[in-house]
């Protein structure tokens, strides 16, 4: 973008009101983070964050309302790799939602309360174990189990 | 809207006066409680008025090492500061592509910046 007048750096600033419940910074602390399921095992890497606006949309022209607040619906995953080289990003239907109600903790991975089986981000692994690795002679056989 | 839409987006006041650039989105956790955790709601942007990113958040914690690299980092990103979700008047159109150099958060009148500190 063009910048025209650049505004003062180092203006005062207020200390921060203290806020009733834990403070989680997108960046610091949720985007890129592992995703594992309530087995531990590994889902996905979290990509972006999807928002909502309680009670309503961003107007057209992207006034908002700030009498609503805007609150996390769910955590998204999907093909970002292209779009982070080139520039963009995934159109909505390719990414994978995983609502924030299934998230269980925030550290140094993201933990869901969920298996990851259930959700819909993993289905590719789920096919290729199917269709490919289960064709395999031997393929089905499970070198940990009891058999 | 997704986090991207605001990420790395140059900040103005309502007069158009540059200000910075969006390096960070802060959530409280005080929303409906769940089965797990409590309901996020995005509480403000942290604005960095000198880098379009952030690294590892040093300006926003007391960590003080591994000497050379917070301070330098600290100081590349002194200035930053924190922007209640209230005190924001516009953001980007998330389905506008056709011009993606002119999208900006615009910040309302008298809007009032607050230390950013964790």
């Amino acid at each position: 973008m063009r910048r025209g007048r650049t505004g003062p750096r180092d203006l005062a600033r207020e200390p921060e009101p203290r806020q009733p419940g834990r403070i989680l910074d997108a960046r610091l602390h949720l985007l890129d983070r592992q995703v594992l399921d309530v087995d531990e095992v590994p889902v996905c890497t979290l990509d972006d964050i999807e928002l909502e606006l309680v009670d309503g949309e961003p107007a057209a022209d992207g006034r908002i309302d700030s009498s609503k607040p805007v609150v996390i619906a769910a955590l998204l995953t999907g093909p970002v790799l292209g779009t982070r080289i080139f520039g963009g990003r995934p159109p909505a239907s390719r990414w994978y939602r995983l609502a924030w109600g299934h998230v269980a903790d925030v550290g140094t991975a993201v933990r869901l309360g969920v298996h990851g089986a259930d959700l819909d981000a993993t289905w590719l692994e789920r096919w290729t174990r199917d269709h490919v690795i289960g064709r395999i002679p031997g393929g089905t056989h499970d070198p940990e189990g009891s058999g | 809207m997704i986090a991207s839409d605001l990420l790395d987006v140059p900040v103005l006041d309502d007069a158009g006066t540059h200000l910075g650039w969006v390096v960070d989105l802060r959530f409280v956790l005080d929303g409906s409680p769940s089965t797990y955790l409590a309901g996020a709601r995005l509480h403000g942007l942290v604005v960095s008025p000198r880098t379009r990113t952030s690294f590892l958040g040093f300006e926003r914690s007391d960590v003080r090492h591994p000497w050379p690299v917070a301070p330098l980092l600290r100081w590349l990103h002194r200035g930053t500061f924190l922007v209640h979700w209230p005190d924001v008047a516009r953001v980007p159109d998330s389905q506008d592509d056709t011009d993606p150099d002119g999208r900006a958060v615009t910040l309302r009148t008298g809007y009032r910046r607050y230390e950013p500190g964790l």
